[in-house]
């Protein structure tokens, strides 16, 4: 069936089967291979979009389910050529590593940078808590969201 | 020690941060080959067993099926994946496909198709008749098993001992004997990329296998051996690779994809779900270790007796060289005059243990610290006085004839830790009330630099200069996202004072890069590091050579300062390095390329001390760490940042192994938690704060006094 929605600002109309997931969409016949997938069964996180304001995993969400929204990937975050400030921040507090977790990882900070500009420590490692690590031990991540968020002193200095 | 180091010592981020910022890092998965082939495995269901039959006619009645393989219709060749050089000896027991299945997860059949949807259908349609026996679960239970031995032609277990002084007379005259038990449990390496292969025959060239290995070398010798093809028909490439943790440093996928690529003479992906990675690649070796500990009356160690028994799984694999390889760390943390490791390594029927960040360490300090804390507690003594009074110190020698522990700091390590986590104070604060109770621990650790002392070790590196003053340094290295790449640019760039940004190192690649025994061991920063320091210098000699020419003066009055090169005290002399690279070309008619080799000269130990408070809830026996300090011996840290991740990543991953990663099976073998939806590991909010100090006091032979990292802090 045909469905129609936005990814990244760019409207689409793409025929799909009933049984299949979201991420394969996003990777396969868009090419938006940042998504990636870590477990299939919505665990790891690596997958996480922004589909309408929420992070989702988009291995749960199955393709027909994206008609009509609004789907932000880590692909969709820079703009002309100018990197989010969250993507700075990561590449400035030694919050990546492998990089395999990374673009799910920064998707769920985004998603909690919009409706909370200002989180605290505590919110941040609730917004993330669904993304798993295993590179970094997460508190460099910790520390990029912070970074990036308006609220630049919430004395995470002993992270 | 080196001072006024101008790029060692900075934090520099990875090279190839942006792509993974913005998502444009092609991972393996990412990546298409064209008209490729997918491969979906049918993995045995039962722990202990034969195959009696297997029907595939529903399976390729699937549209897009291309063909099925089992051990009826492949080669039969034993090999171990662990190997990484030829004719190693370990036991080879592993096949590309079963017909003797020795866990849930053993490679039964593999279904080709057109695609993946169609392999994964297929291969759910593919039937197996097996004969069943009874499975063995337990390690414990390896010597009464005689029905269904798993590896007929294979001893029941094997046995591997390291001593040193008279142990059974020490152990009459001690004060004191004390004896604990510790059991370690199976866990796995969740690097968030799965196990991924991609196989590409060529009609003149060979195959090409692309692996996010760890050893391209090694995959190269197992493949080209299941494969009876030339070495030189075999070229392996490592691609970016998602987390690894010594998960894909055995060669594991890469026979059987290359094997049916060769066969079908297409190019075929196989991408493991994360089921398939947990149960059917490799897993940390579950063990069961005996501790006698013999102490005097002022509570000096006079005699130790460890013994261990690991489980290497249904396939030894590496599982002997992992028992060598923890025993020789009880050797060289403390002072310890007489003490025997006797390392028994069993078969079980369970999945295949191997590789783990730390190979055996984490197992055998687990085993050995607990029991420490056991006999301070046991002589009334505070468990970080005991152990300052027995560790071990620098230069001393290890009692079994290994390599020199080197610059060894761990007496260092524990007393800055003391200090800063103010042991002392917290300990007399120690909560006795409540349901919440507040505690503190540490435990001491070791680990080794690379191979020195026991195999071969020597690296190979090539370093050119082109005419632009860029540089490249050709070398068989592996990122696994630690940041070797940059440390050895930087590294390079110390020598030849020039931009890290300008220095571009190669990753193995077997038809191009240098030989080199890969990431492994704990070795690169020391071993290739060093080699990439001696390179950087033959390099720099060689221009002045030539410079020296060009200028017709002396190279002792040429200067290379920062990209620039002249004659001292003329400054119209001065050009670029690229300028004088051109030059060089053009005048001399040579390049500026040298072709070094460095072996590897020694194997310290690097060290560290941990210190953890924790509270539980002794309502549920739930345990939360709340605050974490890690103190390292380094020798010196090439970029602090790196270092400081490899240590937090190793702690949520030591954190994990101590409180809730375990991989378990029922009763008849079937794992219970196959998935990340019921195998635990730390997140965000677990995840403590961890301050980490950094002794560096340097060590010989490590470039710049730096030593290894990656593998001690899981430890």
């Amino acid at each position: 069936m045909l469905i129609d929605f936005i990814v990244n600002g760019r409207e689409y109309s793409i025929d799909v089967e009933s049984d299949m997931r979201l991420i394969d969409i996003l990777r396969y016949k868009l090419g938006l291979t940042g998504v990636k997938e870590g477990c299939g069964e919505g665990e790891c996180g690596a997958c996480t979009i922004i589909m309408d304001g929420e992070a989702v995993n988009s291995c749960l969400v199955m393709a027909v389910q994206a008609r009509g929204k609004e789907i932000i990937t880590i692909e969709g975050l820079e703009k002309n050529g100018e990197l989010d400030p969250l993507q700075t921040a990561f590449m400035e507090n030694g919050a990546v590593q492998c990089g395999y977790c990374t673009p799910g990882m920064i998707m769920s900070a985004k998603a909690l940078l919009l409706k909370n500009p200002n989180p605290t420590e505590e919110e941040i490692r609730e917004a993330i808590a669904g993304n798993i690590c295993r590179c970094t031990g997460y508190n460099n991540i910790v520390k990029a969201v912070k970074a990036a968020s308006n609220n630049i002193d919430g004395g995470f200095e002993e992270i | 020690m080196t001072d006024n180091l101008k790029y060692v010592g900075r934090n520099i981020p990875l090279h190839d941060i942006r792509q993974k910022v913005t998502g444009s890092m092609k991972y393996l998965g990412d990546m298409d080959f064209g008209n490729m082939l997918y491969i979906k495995l049918v993995l045995s269901s039962i722990a202990n067993g034969k195959v009696v039959k297997i029907d595939t006619s529903l399976a390729e009645k699937v549209p897009g099926v291309v063909k099925i393989y089992s051990f009826a219709n492949t080669p039969s060749t034993k090999y171990s994946g662990s190997a990484w050089f030829k004719d190693e000896n370990t036991p080879k027991t592993e096949t590309l496909f079963s017909q003797r299945v020795r866990f849930v997860g053993d490679r039964v059949a593999a279904v080709v198709a057109e695609n993946p949807e169609a392999a994964k259908k297929a291969a759910e349609l593919v039937k197996v008749e097996y004969e069943e026996y009874e499975p063995v679960l337990k390690m414990e239970d390896y010597l009464n098993t005689r029905e269904g031995k798993l590896h007929e032609e294979e001893p029941d277990y094997y046995i591997k001992e390291i001593s040193c002084g008279n142990m059974e007379d020490a152990l009459e005259k001690a004060y004191k004997v004390f004896s604990d038990e510790v059991e370690t449990q199976k866990v796995h390496h969740a690097a968030m990329e799965n196990h991924i292969c991609i196989a590409v025959p060529h009609p003149t060239e060979g195959i090409t296998v692309y692996s996010p290995c760890q050893i391209v070398y090694g995959v190269q010798c197992i493949v080209a051996q299941v494969l009876n093809m030339p070495l030189n028909r075999v070229r392996v490439i490592k691609v970016p690779t998602g987390g690894s943790f010594g998960g894909k440093q055995e060669t594991v996928l890469e026979p059987v994809c290359a094997f049916i690529a060769k066969d079908l003479n297409r190019a075929v992906k196989m991408e493991f779900e994360r089921k398939e990675s947990i149960l059917s690649t490799r897993t940390r070796n579950a063990t069961k270790g005996y501790v006698k500990t013999a102490v005097d009356k002022d509570g000096h160690i006079i005699a130790r007796d460890v013994k261990v028994i690991l489980d290497a799984g249904a396939y030894t694999s590496g599982g002997c060289k992992v028992s060598i390889a923890a025993g020789k760390k009880s050797f060289r943390l403390y002072r310890i005059p007489n003490q025997r490791y006797k390392g028994i390594i069993v078969n079980t029927n369970t999945p295949i243990g191997g590789a783990c960040r730390g190979y055996g360490s984490p197992q055998i300090h687990a085993i050995t610290e607990i029991s420490i804390d056991n006999v301070a507690r046991s002589m009334g003594m505070d468990p970080v006085d005991f152990r300052l009074m027995n560790l071990i110190q620098p230069y001393d020698e290890d009692p079994t004839g290994a390599p020199n522990i080197g610059n060894a700091r761990i007496i260092d390590c524990v007393q800055k830790g003391v200090s800063e986590f103010k042991w002392y104070e917290r300990r007399k604060a120690d909560d006795k009330g409540g349901r919440y109770k507040r505690g503190i621990g540490m435990a001491c650790a070791t680990h080794g630099n690379g191979y020195y002392g026991a195999y071969h070790d020597f690296t190979r590196m090539n370093l050119r200069m082109l005419n632009d003053g860029s540089l490249i340094l050709e070398a068989g290295l592996h990122e696994l996202g630690c940041g070797t790449i940059v440390s050895t640019a930087q590294i390079v760039a110390e020598i030849l004072d020039v931009e890290v940004s300008k220095i571009h190192v190669t990753e193995g690649d077997t038809r191009f890069s240098p030989y080199d025994l890969g990431s492994q061991a704990s070795r690169v920063t020391y071993v290739c590091g060093a080699c990439a320091k001696e390179t950087a210098k033959l390099l720099k000699e060689l221009m002045l050579e030539n410079a020296s020419k060009i200028y017709k003066v002396p190279k002792e009055s040429i200067d290379m300062k920062g990209g620039y090169i002249w004659v001292k005290g003329n400054e119209r002399t001065k050009r670029t390095y690229g300028d004088m690279a051109a030059e060089i070309q053009k005048v001399n008619k040579t390049e500026l390329y040298v072709s070094h080799e460095y072996e590897s000269k020694a194997n310290p130990g690097s060290y560290a001390a941990h210190f953890a408070e924790i509270i539980v809830d002794t309502y549920t026996g739930l345990v939360r760490v709340v605050d974490y300090l890690a103190v390292h011996d380094i020798g010196k840290a090439i970029n602090p940042g790196f270092v400081e991740g490899q240590i937090l990543g190793g702690v949520q991953m030591g954190i994990g192994m101590a409180l809730y990663e375990e991989i378990k099976f029922d009763a008849k073998g079937k794992p219970i938690n196959d998935s990340f939806a019921k195998y635990h590991m730390v997140n965000a909010p677990d995840m403590p704060r961890v301050k980490t100090l950094l002794i560096e006091e340097g060590e010989d032979y490590g470039p710049y006094g730096a030593k290894s990292i990656g593998e001690l802090c899981t430890v």
